[in-house]
């Protein structure tokens, strides 16, 4: 079981920095694991907490969050937003007794493919190490 | 300023004089006030207009059954040029405060007058025991096994922001009831009134500590008790097992301020097949769907404005403890944002303000 563990990671990722920089790590044929399905949005700060629970509620092993560095939000502050929405949800999630360390939020630039293949690589090694989400196993109301 | 409002008939004809005061004086045009209809002994939140129908008022009362923010935002949400005093106890106070933060209404046109409030009972205890209206606890305290459990561990029952405080800590309950000016506004009124000054029963800031002590124990044995009960989401199911999906909770809720919550949009009325497909992903589903995501929705949205006034409880219809969650989720939250939600007009609401170099 624990072998053949495979994450099923939720990337929530912003159009114009993450999302591009995955675009960028593709086409220069950079890897990184599979386990990662992106979810492209116009920006972080458009991120409701129900997005975030919902998939961990599902099953989702992981989730994490991309946006633009602080500063370099289309929108001027979507991302300051996000950070403090993420914040408040990822400390509830902990009272419930999920691992925080399921949650993540980085700032990866739309130039920075390697970063983004990179961040993707240790968000899934991490969860290989949590393993499977308890809520995936047992019957959620 | 301080002074004892007296009346031989008790705290709450005193009360009853200082509101026909302020209505005879056009100090206010209309007084929002917990009242009792002729028709049960449970009191509602009333606007009196006419002095004479003061006389049902009965706020001092250890029942309500609503938050009546809700009711005082409905009155202050557009200005309609009178002007209205309010008596509420310290949780409705901190609701009605966040709801201005969030700009559902003013306080332009309002005079806040608070109670020390030593709790409230639920409704149906109450008109179980004081159906007939004989032997009724008025202002005087009560057993705190009877009270609700928000109220039994509740240390913020004290206005924090009223322009007046009815102090019923102060005792003297029988032969009237002590007023506090705190705010300019306050000070003018009772100047308006023409109330004299007399220095504060000096029993009082020792009776508050008191109270707030007791409370602040079993307030803690509460959250300790909650944290453990709820550590993981397997019992967090069952805690939440017998639940409805009525959404009464959010009803309730006075800072759950949304018009249209999303839980009722088309969002959550998934098309059939979604639901066959999460019952073959799963073998099983539970209907109606979404439980425990709208709890979780619910404290991720606005935990960190939870005053903690017990009403989500006390409407529960499943006998879940909504509040007792809340208020263990709400700590943290509240912590985490460095945040005391009612306690200052002034003082933003956390997710509202964002800085670059904020951590």
């Amino acid at each position: 079981m624990e072998a053949s563990f495979e994450p099923k990671i939720i990337a929530l990722v912003c159009n114009w920095c993450t999302y591009t920089a995955a675009d960028l790590a593709g086409t220069s044929r950079l890897k990184y694991p599979a386990n990662v399905r992106l979810v492209r949005l116009m920006c972080t700060g458009m991120i409701d907490v129900k997005y975030v629970i919902k998939a961990l509620l599902d099953g989702a092993d992981g989730v994490f969050i991309g946006g633009c560095h602080p500063g370099d939000c289309h929108y001027i502050n979507g991302n300051l937003k996000a950070r403090k929405r993420i914040q408040g949800v990822g400390s509830i999630l902990e009272s419930f007794g999920f691992e925080p360390q399921r949650l993540a939020l980085r700032w990866i630039g739309a130039s920075e493919g390697p970063e983004f293949a990179h961040h993707m690589t240790e968000f899934v090694n991490t969860i290989m190490q949590l393993g499977p989400n308890p809520s995936k196993a047992r019957m959620i109301l | 300023m301080e002074t004892f409002l007296k009346n031989p008939k008790g705290a709450h004809e005193a009360v009853r004089d200082l509101l026909k005061g302020l209505l005879e004086n056009k100090l206010a045009d209309a007084v929002l006030v917990a009242a009792r209809t002729p028709y049960s002994q449970l009191p509602m939140p009333m606007l009196i207009a006419d002095g004479q129908h003061l006389e049902k008022a009965v706020p001092l009362l250890p029942v309500a059954p609503f938050n009546a923010a809700r009711q005082a935002e409905a009155l202050l949400r557009q200005d309609a040029g009178r002007k209205l005093a309010l008596v509420l106890r310290p949780c409705e106070i901190r609701a009605l405060v966040e709801l201005v933060k969030l700009n559902q209404c003013s306080l332009d046109q309002a005079l806040v007058i608070g109670l020390e409030c030593y709790g409230r009972m639920e409704n149906h205890d109450f008109l179980d025991k004081y159906a007939s209206g004989e032997g009724e606890p008025a202002a005087s305290r009560i057993d705190e096994q009877l009270l609700c459990t928000a109220c039994r561990t509740c240390t913020r029952c004290v206005p924090e922001t009223a322009d007046l405080t009815l102090a019923t800590f102060a005792g003297g309950l029988e032969k009237g009831i002590w007023l506090q000016a705190k705010t300019e506004a306050g000070e003018q009124v009772c100047k308006d009134l023409e109330l004299g000054h007399k220095d504060m029963d000096p029993g009082h800031r020792q009776a508050v500590e008191e109270l707030k002590a007791g409370r602040g124990q079993a307030d803690r044995e509460l959250v300790e008790a909650m944290a453990r009960a709820m550590a993981s989401m397997e019992d967090f199911q069952k805690i939440i097992a017998d639940c409805i999906n009525c959404y009464n909770c959010r009803r309730a809720c006075p800072v759950c301020y949304c018009k249209t919550c999303v839980f009722v949009t088309d969002v959550f009325q998934h098309p059939p097949e979604m639901i066959f497909r999460r019952a073959e992903k799963r073998g099983a589903v539970k209907l109606p769907t979404d439980t425990t995501m709208y709890h979780l929705t619910r404290l991720a949205h606005i935990s960190h404005a939870c005053v903690g006034c017990g009403h989500c409880t006390s409407v529960c219809p499943a006998g879940i403890p909504v509040a007792d969650f809340f208020k263990t989720v709400a700590r943290k939250t509240q912590e985490l944002f460095d945040y005391i939600p009612g306690r200052d007009l002034d003082e933003p609401i956390p997710l509202l303000v964002f800085d670059e170099n904020e951590k």
